[in-house]
C-alpha cells in the first residue's frame, strides 16, 4: 500500500477492528507483558473473527485469548506463554497438543529478517543459525543458500508482509502519529512491513503534544486510530500504567480450568465491550496500576 | 552465615560471567537475571549487562519483577536498545554470553523449549525458544541452566526437538554448521555444575548435600565426572547481600520446587573435597 495521506483517521474501536478480515495475517504489537493491543484483541473476539494467522515475537494473553476463542488458524510466534511466573499458555498449549491450530514456531531474529525483507521490498534475506535446529523443520519455506562472496551456507527466509499490524500506544493524534515508550519490541518494523496499521491509544492528544513527546510510528503508516483508555490492560502501557499480574493470573486460571470458566471470564470481561471491561476490572484497580510511579514501594507491591 | 539453594544457585550462575563480558538473558529467566546483577555488583563491575526483553544497558532496577519487560528493569539505564539493535549485535558477534535453559537438555548442550513428544502432536507444548535458534549459533559462550535436574526428565539422552543448538546436532558439529559462536560452556543445575570438554557435558562441581550417584540417577545421558570433582564454592557475604537486595520479591524462587527450596546451608557446614 502507498503511504497514507494526512487525514483524520479517528475511528470507533469496532470500525477500526473491522479492517481485519477473516484469514488475515495479523502482527500483534508489544510483547510479553508490555503494550499488547488487548482492546483490539477483545474486539476481534466480539466480532467473531476466524482463521487468523498470527505473527510476532514473544507473546502471552493476546495470542492465548484469540486461540481460546477459536479465532486462530496458525501461530508463528517465537514464544507464547506467561514466563516463569504463570507458566504455559493454557489455550495455546491445548490447541497445539490437539492439533486444532497450526504452530509454526519461529525465532526472533528470523522474524526480524523477514520483516526487514518486506520493508525493503526484497523477496528474502539470509539469517545465521537455524541450521541444526528443528525449528527449520516447521518451516519448509526456508531454503539454504551459498553466499556468492564468502561461500558460507546461510538460511534464506522469505519476506513476511502482515496484512495488518495491531499496535497500541499511550498517546497519538488524530492523524495516527503515535508516541511509544520502550520496549518498542517489533512495532516499528511491523508498521513499515505491514500493508496496514490499525492503532489504539490510551489518549488522543494534539499533534503538538505527540510531536513534543516524540513520534515513534508516523501517521503516514497508520490507517485508523481509536481512543481506548487502558487499551493495553492487563499488559502494561508505561508511563500510564503497570501490568496487572492479578488479572493475568485470573485469566490463566480460567483458561486452564476449561470452557465453563473461560466463558465466565469472557462474559465478565469481554462480551460487554470496553466500557464494561473497565467497570469489571474496577476503577480502584486501574487507579492502583496507574499509580505505579508514586513510590518504589507502591510499584513493587503491584507485583507481590 | 547461612543461605538457601536458590541463592547459591544464582551465585553459581553469576560466577560463569567473566569480568568485561557483554551478557544477556532471555525472558522467563529470573535466576539468570538476578545472577547478572550479582556479577556486575561483585566481580564484574565492567561487564555490559543487557537486561532481558527491555534490552536496557547496565540498569539498576529497584527490584526484579516477575516479567522480563517491565519498565522497572530499565531504571537507571542511560539507554535501552531497540529489539533489532540487540539482535544485530548478537548475530554479528558482539554479545559474549547468554543464559539459556530448556525443558530438555542433552549432553551436547542442545536444548528443547518447543515441545515434549512428537512435534506434530506434542504431549506438552512448551512456550517456545524466543531468539535462541539464531542466537545460540552466534553468541560467544552459553551458560545453560536448569533447576529441574532432579526430576530425571530434564537432562536427557536425546531431545525430542532441538530448539537451540549445542556443540553437535544430528546435522553436524558447530564448525560443520558454520556457527560463529563458541556454544555451551557451562551447565549449572540445582545438583551441580557441568563444564563442556570436547563438546560433552562433564560434572565438575557438586553441591555438598548431593551425591554423584544422585546426579547419575537424575541424568539421562551417560554421566562423565571430572577427575578433580569438587564442591561448588560457597557464596560470599557480598554475593548473598546482592542477591537479597536485588531480588526482594524473590522471583528467583519461582524456578524451584518446594523440596529444593528447603535446602539450606551454613558456612563451615560442608567439606572442601567431594572425593
Amino acid at each position: 500500500m502507498s503511504l497514507q495521506p494526512p487525514r483524520d483517521k479517528r475511528a470507533s474501536l469496532a470500525d477500526a477492528v473491522s479492517l481485519v478480515s477473516d484469514g488475515a495475517i495479523v502482527a500483534l504489537g508489544g510483547g510479553l507483558s508490555a503494550r499488547l493491543p488487548m482492546a483490539m484483541v477483545r474486539e476481534l473476539v466480539r466480532q467473531g473473527r476466524r482463521g487468523l494467522h498470527l505473527v510476532g515475537s514473544a507473546h502471552s494473553i493476546d495470542v492465548d485469548m484469540l486461540v481460546a476463542t477459536g479465532a486462530v488458524a496458525r501461530c508463528e510466534e517465537s514464544y507464547v506463554g506467561f514466563e516463569q511466573d504463570l507458566g504455559l499458555a493454557p489455550a495455546y498449549r491445548r490447541a497445539a497438543e490437539e492439533g486444532s491450530i497450526e504452530v509454526a514456531e519461529s525465532c526472533c531474529a528470523t522474524i526480524l529478517a523477514q520483516l526487514r525483507a518486506a520493508e525493503m521490498g526484497l523477496p528474502f534475506l539470509p539469517v545465521r543459525g537455524v541450521r541444526g535446529s528443528d525449528i527449520g523443520r516447521l518451516h519448509p519455506e526456508y531454503a539454504e543458500i551459498t553466499c556468492p562472496f564468502t561461500g558460507e551456507t546461510l538460511v534464506a527466509v522469505p519476506a513476511l508482509r502482515p496484512d495488518v499490524a495491531l499496535l497500541h500506544a499511550p498517546a497519538g493524534d488524530r492523524y495516527g502519529n503515535l508516541h511509544l515508550e520502550q520496549p518498542y519490541v517489533l512495532d516499528e518494523r511491523f508498521a513499515s512491513a505491514s500493508r496496514m496499521v490499525v492503532a489504539t491509544v490510551d489518549e488522543l492528544v494534539s499533534t503538538e503534544e505527540v510531536t513534543a513527546s516524540g513520534v515513534t510510528i508516523p501517521g503516514h503508516l497508520v490507517a485508523a486510530v481509536a481512543a481506548v483508555p487502558y487499551g493495553a490492560h492487563p499488559s502494561s502501557c508505561y508511563p500510564r500504567y503497570a501490568y496487572d499480574r492479578g488479572h493475568l493470573r485470573e485469566y490463566v486460571s480460567a483458561a486452564q480450568s476449561g470452557p465453563d470458566d473461560l466463558e465466565k471470564y469472557l462474559a465478565t470481561y469481554v462480551h460487554g465491550g470496553e466500557e464494561s471491561y473497565r467497570v469489571a476490572v474496577g476503577a480502584d484497580r486501574l487507579g492502583a496500576l496507574a499509580g505505579w510511579s508514586q513510590s518504589v514501594t507502591a510499584w513493587q507491591e503491584l507485583f507481590s | 552465615m547461612s543461605w538457601t539453594i536458590d541463592e547459591w544457585f544464582v551465585v553459581a550462575l553469576a560466577r560463569t560471567i567473566r569480568p568485561t563480558e557483554t551478557v544477556f538473558h532471555g525472558f522467563g529467566s529470573p535466576c539468570a537475571q538476578v545472577a547478572m546483577h550479582v556479577a556486575r555488583r561483585t566481580h564484574a563491575p565492567e561487564m555490559v549487562l543487557v537486561e532481558g526483553a527491555m534490552y536496557a544497558i547496565n540498569p539498576d532496577p529497584p527490584f526484579i519483577p516477575p516479567t522480563s519487560n517491565d519498565a522497572s528493569l530499565s531504571r537507571g539505564a542511560a539507554y535501552s536498545m531497540r529489539f533489532e539493535e540487540f539482535f544485530d549485535a548478537a548475530i554479528r558477534g558482539d554479545v559474549d554470553r547468554m543464559f539459556l535453559s530448556g525443558g530438555q537438555i542433552d549432553g551436547f548442550g542442545n536444548t528443547n523449549v518447543t515441545a515434549i513428544g512428537p512435534p506434530g502432536r506434542p504431549k506438552v507444548k512448551l512456550g517456545g525458544g524466543g531468539g535462541g535458534c539464531n542466537l545460540s549459533a552466534t553468541i560467544g559462550h552459553l551458560t545453560l541452566w536448569t533447576t529441574r535436574h532432579r526430576s530425571g526428565r530434564t537432562l536427557v539422552e536425546t531431545c525430542d526437538f532441538i530448539t537451540d543448538m549445542g556443540h553437535r546436532t544430528p546435522l553436524g558439529t558447530r564448525a560443520e554448521l558454520g556457527f560463529t559462536g563458541g556454544g555451551p560452556q557451562w551447565l549449572v543445575t540445582e545438583l551441580g555444575v557441568f563444564e563442556f570438554r570436547d563438546g560433552r557435558a562433564r560434572l565438575a562441581q557438586i553441591f555438598p548435600d548431593v551425591s554423584v550417584d544422585e546426579v547419575r540417577a537424575a541424568t539421562g545421558f551417560p554421566l562423565e565426572v571430572a577427575g578433580d570433582l569438587r564442591h561448588v564454592t560457597p557464596p560470599s557475604a557480598a554475593e548473598l547481600a546482592v542477591v537479597r537486595s536485588v531480588d526482594p520479591l524473590r522471583v528467583r524462587t519461582s524456578e524451584f520446587s518446594a523440596r529444593e527450596l528447603a535446602r539450606a546451608f551454613e558456612a563451615g557446614g560442608g567439606q572442601d573435597c567431594a572425593c
